[in-house]
């Protein structure tokens, strides 16, 4: 039995399992992410608390672990509690929805966690989450294995154009196309992603619709929950 | 013992789909019911068929009812001007039970949660959206827990009262009476924290 003490890690998710128990789904530091059984957290002379496994709070765990599901022996919160709001609450839902559905249990991936913990602080800040969005979903990416090409013409090697415009194919790279072509985004949107740097509203947006291209594609072409509660502007329930 | 009938094994069976109910309560209630309460047992029966047969749930606030409109809803004396939107049914016999208040509900049976597959239209949003179009209802009254989905659950219903024009007013969640703050959770505190008001 692997005995794991004070390991850095985020819920991203519970769920009732048994008859008194949580079935946690946690980002953990060193080991990826995992499933870990929180034993009697829902009964009335519990140790654990519930609330001490809210997601987006940074927390040390101690767990137990032989098999494929850890068990829960302990949890301490690190700092101060992680309050997002509004829609910064929402992005990191999907946030959750999307580390989850992307990555296996049990595959640590080097980055990751720093991936995650970034965009949490950047979403706590209060920043606009699309721009934090688009550069965490880059990363998640990288830390898969399925770095994005966003420097070079994937058909003719060339440097990208900074006013052309391409098409971006997921399991491939950008190519050139007409500004009418569905989807298009410009050579300097994706030079912005590359370099860092934080795009127009215009780039923003098309690079919206760019990454989720490219995200339901490594999906296997199905959709995430989370897309139909974060358009932008009024809820779809009123349009 | 489950080997002597098998009708006895199929009830035992059958008693675990109550929440906190395993194998061995299961026992206890069904050979409690056979052996000093049939009276009660067919009476259970029967409360369970006819429930699980006839109760849908309220075409107005989705709450549950055997009935098109459920009677906290055809209730003509409540106020029609403000409406309590809850996760859930028991929470809608909670507030009525220890407060005064006399308006409307939307029950969502659920909360905003991608991982779980409820999303707006699973929490009946469009429903809601509807009658907040009728232009009857005045205040909103968002009554979700203070849990993250709650929260993402509170910030959405807030935007859909915005954008029909609806005031919308959150419960405030605090530290409770009788408690000292030192014994009080965290998270309580730090709401409470974030929930100040000016004192009077
Ligand atoms: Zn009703």
């Amino acid at each position: 039995m692997l005995l794991v003490q004070q390991q850095p890690a985020y819920v991203l998710h519970a769920r009732a399992y048994r008859e008194t128990s949580l079935l946690l789904e946690c980002l953990t530091r060193d080991h990826g992410r995992l499933g870990v059984v929180a034993r009697g957290v829902r009964g009335p002379r519990s140790r654990l608390r519930r609330a001490d496994l809210e997601p987006f709070q940074s927390l040390a765990l101690d767990y137990s672990q032989r098999g494929e599901l850890a068990t829960l022996r302990g949890v301490e919160p690190i700092g101060a509690l992680n309050r997002l709001r509004g829609d910064g609450l929402l992005s990191g839902l999907y946030v959750n929805e999307l580390v989850v559905r992307l990555c296996a249990r049990q595959d640590a991936q080097p980055g990751l966690f720093d991936a995650y913990a970034e965009i949490l602080s950047r979403l706590d800040a209060g920043a606009a989450p699309a721009w934090p969005l688009r550069r965490f979903e880059r990363d998640l990416l990288q830390a898969l294995g399925y770095a994005m090409q966003l420097r070079y013409d994937a058909q003719d090697g060339e440097a990208l154009d900074p006013q052309a415009f391409y098409r971006y194919q997921p399991d491939g790279g950008p190519e050139r196309c007409g500004p009418q072509t569905p989807q298009a985004v410009r050579g300097e949107d994706l030079l912005a992603l590359a370099d860092d740097r934080c795009p127009d509203d215009d780039g923003l947006r098309r690079l919206r619709v760019l990454m989720r291209d490219v995200l339901r594609f490594h999906l296997g072409g199905t959709e995430l929950r989370a897309w139909r509660m974060l358009r932008p502007g009024p809820p779809p329930a009123l349009r | 013992m489950s080997a002597s009938s098998p009708l006895l094994a199929e009830l035992i069976d059958a008693l675990r789909c109550l929440p906190g109910v395993g194998g061995k309560s299961a026992q206890r209630m069904a050979i409690q019911l056979l052996e000093r309460d049939r009276g009660g047992g067919r009476r259970l029966a029967s409360a369970l068929e006819q429930a699980m047969e006839r109760i849908g749930n309220c075409s107005r606030c989705r709450n549950f009812s055997e009935d098109e409109v459920c009677a906290v809803c055809a209730n003509a004396t409540r106020d029609p001007h403000i409406l309590c939107v809850v996760e859930s049914p028991s929470d809608l016999a909670a507030i009525e039970q220890a407060t005064g208040y006399r308006g409307q509900y939307f029950v969502l049976l659920g909360r905003l949660s991608p991982l779980d597959g409820t999303g707006p239209e699973e929490l009946g949003l469009h429903a809601l959206a509807a009658r907040l179009e009728e232009g009857e209802i005045s205040e909103m009254i968002i009554a979700t827990n203070p849990t993250v989905e709650g929260e993402a659950t509170a910030h959405y219903l807030g935007r859909l009262a915005s954008a029909a024009g609806i005031r919308a007013t959150r419960l405030a969640h605090g530290v409770p009476l009788g408690g000292e703050l030192e014994y009080v959770d965290r998270s309580t505190l730090a709401h409470a924290f974030g929930g100040r008001q000016a004192v009077e």
